[in-house]
């Protein structure tokens, strides 16, 4: 930004929410213009901290007025780059309108505002509603409700219930040129229960990553919370048999939640939790009498009746379906909710860094994606780290392969970018879409849509941002 | 510390933010970061300005150093993050105020400090003279002149604010009342140092602490008392960084009071009907690792007849941290006093009428609070308690 521009946008901002609350220290500017992937760092010209609805619309319609980009924040934790300010400008930091607006018990929803947490709404509930629970992503307890439901996340309850954005039930946004839009019912009644029957038009917000609007409200779906609880594992000696347990447990529809991790993985992340490093580079050796494979799944009951039941008939389902394959198991242990939140601990211990290249995609091609991925890690000379979810029922999954690393190590970091421009291709080619896309993936994936979905896309970024000032250089629209 | 010898911890953190709120209670655990707001005041953003400065991308002025020290040293932070780092989070804090002081970048607030350290051993600006003012009324061995079994050391803050004199003198009739062979330096007391390593000053620091184990240890006595907790963690976890044998035990008020009522030498004949809640200094608390002093000013109070001890939600490990610390209360008011009242607030909904605690800084800040927010609640420091019951 120009040195005058920026010197009016700055007295502006200041006048809008108050000199404690704009920054242009470079410590500040230092901190946002980078994030724990290897993304390219580039630095806003300020930063602004609005408390409410009216700041922000008044914060935007100044960029909008002097065309100067604006990138909405909460906790910076995506693991796509995705606030990082591409073309500078200003960084909305949305961490102080975290009010919890509404729980409705009866309809199940909560309304929160963009700042309001996993960690601050599960606390809320266990205190005022203690017979529901949200979900929790695999991600610490200051990730927004609002963003991980913004970029389609994956949590605890998605293998019954789809990605984070499919349990968005209202949505409020603020748009580039000034308007504020409910969608869903809360735009006709005073009830958030549902986007339907009304046109989707929180399709407009969900998935395009901050460039079409910022979201004001958001309205979640709750869910009763069960009195009982247990996890289930197995860990298969190879991926078929992995393949072959999921297969079997998708089709019994028993679990809240149905998870798999290398075994690699979880031996690395051990040392995290006795606060050590955990690195995977160079790839620890392997025993052979490990299992390839670690697969939970969370099962929940309102009688210990109904969980025992629900434990045994898993368990035989797999014993039949999964008969030619060894594998350890089952046992069950303590519900994994019970490891929030310091679940992601393993993966966020091995020198300040974590990237993956994050897909969703058909089982069909799930066991093929897998093997080759975890084969480009042994080529690297990494460790096994596949971490897969089975989402909405098993109608398609959830694969990343976690690579936490030193970010001291420019070698490393080259590795790291190397293997996931192959992991990239490999995904592309399987049939698995990139998720909370980094820029580079974006152009990618552009490259293999066709230019139709491509000129509706950028249409439809037109509409909703004409100066393109929304976290521009992303979906819709390159630098 | 200088920041190259914590390279190893400076990649740590990976901003995750875990930092930020209790675990599990998620209840806001940084005071700086939750006034502010911005990253930069949070942990996590001072360990990624560390980083900054490490490479260059970031030069140590005005600007980046007033995060620097808006850090109140409380170490919430490293009881919330569970990366291998985390025990190191405030010594990289420490260190860069280390890096600016050793490249001439000094704040004002310190400089007066500092030079009332070297001209008077205390962080106050007050005469040397007067460090053992607060005795004068009461009949108690000079520890500079005669054998005594425990030294009492008062600390800067209870020399000099006659305000709080109630506290050491309240300490030295608990003692006296059960027969204890204590003494006072008086004057001849000097600051502890530990102020001044929080805020930069190493080689300040390493001089009173040089000073102080060797005088201790040429004057015999077998424990060295105090009711400060900046005083006894510096006592207990920064001396034995200098390599000089310490031949004296370090005790706090709470752990002495505590044996003397497990001997059976100390017996409560007042009833004091309070519903008070405990604040945890930081001090005495986190700053301590496992050996944090948690147990024994409950005990303490619970066995004061007539007083109900109701807990906040953040206690103990990760009790909300009163401001004052590391310097904050001198540099920068404002946010010692706004920590304070939003532990005020956080005590008023326990239904406590008063809030007790066990370090001087504490009540000082506490009481500073009251005056300036209003908020209605008594504040005591533990001896004071413990001596209306007698």
């Amino acid at each position: 930004m120009i040195e005058a521009l920026k010197n009016t946008v700055v007295a502006e901002l200041e006048k809008i929410v108050g000199g404690k609350f704009v920054s242009t220290n470079q410590a500040d500017l230092y901190i946002y213009s980078y994030d724990l992937t290897p993304a390219e760092s580039n630095w806003p010209d300020v930063v602004v901290l609005p408390q409410n609805l009216e700041e922000l619309r008044e914060i935007v319609a100044l960029a909008n007025r002097e065309k100067v980009p604006v990138t909405p924040y909460i906790a910076g934790g995506n693991v796509g780059g995705l606030t990082i300010p591409l073309e500078g400008g200003i960084i909305i930091d949305l961490k102080r309108m975290n009010r919890i607006i509404e729980v409705n018990d009866t309809d199940m929803y909560a309304l929160v505002e963009p700042g309001v947490t996993f960690g601050q709404l599960k606390a809320y509930l266990d205190n005022n509603h203690p017979t529901l629970r949200y979900t929790y992503a695999f991600s610490p307890p200051s990730t927004g409700i609002a963003s991980n439901a913004i970029v389609q996340g994956l949590d605890n309850l998605s293998f019954r219930y789809g990605a984070a954005s499919a349990w968005v039930c209202g949505l409020e946004a603020l748009l580039a040129t000034g308007e504020v839009v409910k969608i869903g019912s809360g735009a006709a009644s005073k009830t958030w229960q549902a986007i339907a029957p009304f046109p989707e038009l929180d399709g407009l917000f969900l998935g395009w990553q901050g460039t079409t609007g910022i979201v004001t409200k958001t309205a979640v779906n709750l869910w009763p919370k069960h009195a009982y609880e247990t996890a289930v594992t197995l860990m298969p000696m190879d991926l078929e048999g992995a393949y072959a347990i999921f297969q079997a447990i998708i089709r019994t529809r028993i679990p809240d939640d149905l998870i798999g991790t290398s075994f690699q993985l979880n031996k690395v992340g051990e040392a995290a939790y006795t606060h050590l490093k955990a690195p995977i580079y160079p790839a620890p050796p392997v025993d052979p009498k490990d299992p390839e494979f670690v697969i939970t799944a969370e099962i929940t009951g309102n009688t210990q009746k109904e969980l025992d039941a629900k434990v045994e008939a898993l368990a035989e389902a797999v014993k039949e379906k999964c008969g030619d394959h060894k594998y350890l198991g089952p046992d069950t242990m303590p519900s994994t909710t019970a490891a929030f939140p310091m679940q992601a601990l393993g993966v966020l211990s091995s020198g300040g860094g974590l990237m993956w290249v994050g897909t969703y995609g058909p089982m069909s091609t799930w066991l093929e994606t897998v093997k080759r991925g975890c084969e480009l890690q042994d080529k690297y000379n990494i460790a096994r780290t596949c971490y897969t979810r089975m989402m909405n029922e098993g109608h398609f999954a959830g694969l990343r392969w976690m690579l936490p690393y030193d970010k001291e190590d420019p070698e490393l970091v080259q590795i790291i970018k190397d293997l996931c421009n192959e992991q990239l291709d490999l995904v592309l080619e399987t049939g698995y879409i990139p998720y909370k896309t980094p820029v580079w993936a974006v152009r990618k994936l552009e490259e293999r849509v066709g230019p139709d979905w491509i000129k509706l896309h950028r249409r439809v970024k037109e509409m909703m941002d004409p100066n393109n000032i929304m976290n521009p250089g992303r979906w819709g629209k390159p630098g | 510390m200088s920041l190259s010898d914590l390279k190893e911890w400076l990649y740590g953190c990976t901003h995750c933010g875990t930092c930020k709120e209790v675990l599990n209670i998620f209840a806001p655990a940084c005071p700086s970061g939750e006034m502010y707001r911005l990253e930069s005041y949070y942990p996590s953003g001072k360990m990624l300005i560390a980083r900054g400065v490490t490479s260059g991308a970031l030069t140590l002025d005005d600007e980046v150093l007033e995060r620097i020290y808006a850090c109140t040293g409380c170490l919430s932070c490293e009881q919330q993050c569970g990366v291998y780092h985390h025990q190191h989070i405030f010594e990289v804090v420490q260190a860069l105020r280390t890096e600016a002081v050793t490249h001439g970048y000094l704040n004002p607030a310190y400089m007066i400090m500092v030079d009332s350290l070297k001209k008077d051993d205390n962080v106050f600006g007050k005469p040397k003279a007067e460090r053992g003012d607060w005795a004068k009324e009461i009949e108690i061995k000079d520890a500079s002149q005669e054998n005594v079994e425990i030294i009492y050391h008062a600390g800067c803050m209870l020399s000099f604010d006659p305000e709080l004199w109630n506290i050491p003198q309240s300490a030295i009739n608990i003692m006296k009342a059960t027969g204890a062979d204590v003494g006072i330096m008086g004057m001849e007391e000097s600051c502890c140092g530990g102020r001044a390593y929080e805020i930069g000053y190493i080689g300040e620091f390493t001089k009173y602490a040089e000073h102080c184990i060797e005088t201790f240890n040429s004057l015999g006595a077998s424990t060295v008392l105090t009711s400060c907790s900046d005083g006894y963690s510096t006592f207990k976890k920064l001396y034995p960084n200098t390599g000089i044998e310490m031949k004296f035990e370090p005790l706090h008020m709470v752990e002495y009071i505590d044996r003397l009522i497990s001997d059976g030498k100390l017996k409560f004949t007042k009833k004091l009907p309070m519903k008070v809640t405990y604040h945890d200094p930081c001090h005495l608390g986190r700053h301590l690792g496992d050996g944090g002093v948690y147990d024994a000013p409950r005990k303490i109070l619970q066995s004061i007849p007539g007083i109900e001890l109701v807990e906040m939600v953040r206690s103990r490990e990760n009790a909300w941290c009163c401001g004052a610390g590391a310097g904050v209360s001198q540099a920068n008011p404002e946010l010692a006093l706004w920590t304070a009242n939003e532990r005020l607030k956080e005590a008023r909904a326990t239904g406590a009428s008063a809030l007790v605690t066990a370090c001087p800084w504490c009540v000082r800040n506490f009481r500073d609070t009251v005056k300036e927010y209003g908020e209605d609640i008594k504040i005591y420091d533990i001896s004071e308690i413990v001596k209306k019951a007698l």
